[in-house]
């Protein structure tokens, strides 16, 4: 196992260095990045290839974790959080995201809203059985609405006291963004597959020809993974987190909240996974059919498109 | 060749209130018509194009133009036979 | 891996999440159609044969049409149409009690229509081959551009045209403006030359050979030219999700020689007694019959309407109207619709289409004995040429097509058209006779497109 150097100016969240392991033409390389722990698979590839390979995905991931991040101060998503209601121009790259986030805006009737952040600070989900007062969710709701958004490419104006925050997209969009930058730089014949924290896609079938095997996290068993997935293309995303709900009553809020109540979908699944030809799209596909809550079995049967569905 | 009375003054008339209306309808519809980037996937197949096929569409245009006293609105009229 | 969503009256979430998502990621669409990807041609093929009922007219059409693109929506398009072309066409003469003989167009032998028979000629032989290209390509974000030529022969007629329009998108492209304009030149060199409008037909009875060539001579000029002028102004306007509309306004100048030159009249005696309607004879003992003369410019205008509509199965209603109007006094209106029924690797197009057009004013089934004025005619421009009078046309048709895979496809399509003419019935002897018989025409189109 290898250690790979980063430049500081690089690294501004002082992750660890990434690290590749492997042999001949089989690479893996890890690294930390949006609170995940991140793989890169390489096959057909040999170790000065794979460490370029994996010095780019570690370095551009944390770039994109760096400009995204609703944590980091002064990046551009705290530019546009502190703007108090002055318009802020944004880059090519941040309009992208803001149009996509207003198509899944109208394409969920609001359901998928990136102002939703600040109705955490009503709700902790930390297994505990604290329950908001209404009073206190309908106050922030005040504050949660991409409609109230003005939103006209490059200038963005967001009311004083709203927020956004990318936690539905960034790292799928990440994943998607690697992989394909991957493509180009490495020869043709190389297999690449990325995941990050169990959101992941492939260029292809493995070097042999085989499918990538990949393990699907049940929740009941929270370390290891005990059901096996086979991918010879495209990519998996899951929604959802066995790990945050509370219980009040008997009830188990789970933490999949709705930006027109400002509570949590009633009957949302614990997980849910889906596999689409990018990871985004199978991400967004994922947190559309969470935001079904009773319905997203039959939201998912009617996209055609291959999931699994995990409620207790 | 005289321009002055190519012309009655009542298909004048007409064409002008024809072309009145359509010019309405044309300026209502860049209000509040239209469809967002990715509501296009349904025009953007082949059998929402206007013209599907070309070949068809000449092939028969070239018929028409050799059988009636009209041509063009689609296109140009055009000529490019002596077939009339 | 390819998500569809056959459910096309819900909400279309996984298509539309599915293009969204390629737009953030700057990749195409996977479920983005084969066609129009840079660097290869689409090639559309296909042969017509077309036949009108009653020996008429019979002619088969090759055409093949090749589109390549090239990155950053470039595209060229090249198209050669050829076409063969025999059988008989009306020559605008009125059938009559005797047996008529007429001069071919070329002064080169005769035809005889029997008695009671529509006056049809038959020497048309025919083979013509058209190119055309053209190139399109964006100049920047909101604007595209195209420019064309085009060339066609046959023996007696050459045209030629360039054109050009320019392509503005306003409003997220949902609203569409193009501008163009059309300049055609052709060149008429009928056999034998052109003759000279509204002279007198020469005819070899009753003459000696060198009385008749001298006669033909002197109804006859050189070549001719014919200039075309078209503009077109159009909008197109996207709707909603699954309807599209365009508006266009053309006009269309034309000058110079606009007659056909094959096309003639008979003239009808107007004396009360036994001829009454019947063909006028000159001094010579022969029937009188005129060459066509019309105006020699002629400016049309036209107004057209379409609309395309996807229905919630995924059928596709297209429907449009078109008016036209010219300073010769036609009026006209078409509509055409077709409905195209989407199977899974199939469709079913049947079409309907509907035309209506008054007749020029200029336009004469005869003219009289009177109109004739003893051969100083008293009108300067007449044609019995069936294509300027009233008119009605009706054609159902349908196409089905077969896709083998996402670039070929194969197709058959059959239409079947009818026309029917009205107009002054004639007067005495003239009324016996079916002055506008109905043109029924059919054609096959084989379509192979890769």
């Amino acid at each position: 196992m290898t250690s790979i150097t980063i430049p500081a100016t690089d690294n501004p969240a002082h992750h660890p260095d990434p690290t590749l392991q492997g042999s001949g033409r089989q690479w893996q390389g890890r690294f930390e990045a949006m609170a995940s722990p991140c793989e890169i698979l390489l096959e057909n590839v040999n170790e000065a290839e794979a460490r370029e390979a994996l010095q780019f995905a570690a370095r551009e991931t944390w770039r994109m974790e760096h400009k995204f991040s609703r944590y980091v101060a002064g990046n551009p998503v705290d530019r546009i959080n502190q703007s108090h209601g002055t318009p802020i121009h944004v880059d090519n790259e941040m309009a992208l995201m803001l149009d996509y986030a207003a198509q899944c805006f109208e394409l969920s009737d609001g359901r998928f809203d990136i102002t939703s952040g600040v109705l955490r600070r009503a709700w902790k989900f930390d297994g505990g059985n604290h329950l908001p007062d209404r009073s206190e969710t309908d106050a922030l709701l005040r504050l949660v609405g991409w409609n109230r958004v003005q939103w006209e490419k490059p200038s963005l104006t967001l009311p004083d006291g709203m927020e956004i925050d990318f936690g539905g997209i960034g790292k799928e969009y990440a994943v998607d963004r690697i992989l394909l930058d991957l493509n180009r730089i490495l020869p043709e014949q190389a297999s690449v597959l990325v995941n990050f924290g169990g959101d992941l896609a492939c260029n292809g079938p493995r070097a042999n020809g085989n499918a990538w095997v990949v393990g699907v996290e049940d929740h009941k068993k929270l370390s290891d993974s005990t059901e096996t997935l086979s991918l010879r293309g495209g990519a998996l995303a899951t929604s959802g987190d066995s790990r945050r709900y509370l219980i009040n009553n008997g009830v188990r809020y789970g933490h999949i909240l709705d930006p027109r109540t400002g509570w949590p979908i009633p009957d949302a699944p614990h997980s849910v996974t889906v596999a689409a030809p990018t990871c985004t799209l199978a991400g967004m596909l994922a947190t559309f059919a969470m935001l079904q809550g009773g319905e997203a079995e039959a939201f998912l049967q009617e996209q055609q498109v291959p999931f699994w569905v995990q409620r207790s | 060749m005289s321009f002055s009375n190519w012309f009655t003054r009542r298909r004048l008339r007409q064409a002008a209130t024809l072309l009145t209306i359509s010019a309405t309808l044309a300026a209502a519809g860049c209000s509040n018509l239209g469809v967002k980037p990715w509501e296009r996937d349904l025009l953007a197949e082949p059998d929402m194009q206007l013209t599907v096929s070309g070949v068809d569409a000449g092939l028969d245009d070239h018929i028409y133009f050799s059988k009636e006293a009209s041509s063009g609105g689609r296109g140009f009229g055009g000529g490019g036979c002596g077939c009339n | 891996m390819q998500l569809i969503n056959d459910k096309k009256n819900g909400k279309p979430v996984g298509r539309a999440l599915a293009t969204a998502t390629c737009a953030l990621l700057g990749v195409q669409a996977t479920t983005a159609m084969a066609k129009d990807q840079p660097g290869e041609w689409d090639v559309e093929t296909a042969l017509l044969v077309y036949s009108e009922t009653d020996d008429r007219v019979q002619a088969a059409e090759p055409v093949i049409s090749a589109t390549r693109n090239f990155d950053g929506d470039k595209k060229l398009n090249l198209k050669l149409v050829a076409d063969t072309l025999t059988g008989a066409s009306p020559s605008g003469a009125t059938p009559s009690d005797l047996v008529q003989t007429f001069t071919r167009p070329s002064g080169i032998g005769n035809y005889t229509v029997e008695a009671g028979e529509a006056p049809l000629d038959d020497s048309f032989k025919d083979t013509r081959v058209a190119v055309s290209g053209s190139w399109t390509a964006p100049l920047n974000r909101d604007y595209t551009y195209s420019v064309g030529a085009y060339g066609s022969r046959e023996y007696d007629y050459i045209s030629t045209a360039v054109n050009g329009s320019l392509t503005r998108y306003l409003n997220n492209k949902n609203t569409t403006l193009t501008g163009g304009l059309s300049l055609g030149m052709d060149l008429i060199d009928p056999v034998g030359g052109a003759p000279i409008g509204l002279s007198r037909m020469a005819l070899r009875a009753n003459n000696t050979e060198a009385q008749f060539d001298q006669e033909f001579a002197a109804t006859r000029e050189s070549d001719d030219t014919k200039t075309l002028v078209d503009a077109l102004f159009g909008v197109t306007q996207v709707i909603n999700r699954r309807t599209l509309m365009q508006f266009n306004y053309g006009v269309s100048y034309s000058s110079g020689y606009l007659t056909d030159p094959y096309k003639i009249l008979s003239v009808i005696d107007e004396a009360a007694g036994a001829n009454y309607g019947g063909n006028l004879i000159g001094a010579d003992g022969n029937p009188i019959y005129l060459y066509e003369e019309r105006p020699d410019t002629r400016m049309k205008h036209s107004l057209y309407w379409q609309t395309k509509y996807m229905l919630e199965n995924g059928d596709v209603m297209d429907g449009s109207y078109r008016f036209m109007v010219d300073d010769w006094g036609i009026t006209s209106h078409t509509i055409d619709l077709k409905y195209r029924w989407r199977l899974s690797n199939s469709y079913l197009e049947p079409h309907f289409r509907y035309y209506m057009q008054s007749e020029a004013d200029f336009y004469k089934r005869y003219l009289t004995e009177s109109e004739y004025n003893g051969g100083v005619p008293t009108v300067s421009e007449a044609s019995a040429d069936y294509r300027l009078g009233e008119l009605t046309g009706m054609t159902f048709g349908a196409k089905w097509g077969y896709r083998l895979d996402e670039d070929r496809e194969l197709a058959i399509r059959a239409e079947y058209m009818i026309q029917s003419n009205d107009g002054d019935e004639g007067f005495g002897k003239l009324t016996n006779h079916d002055l506008y018989p109905d043109t029924n025409a059919m054609w096959l189109q084989l379509s192979y497109n890769f």
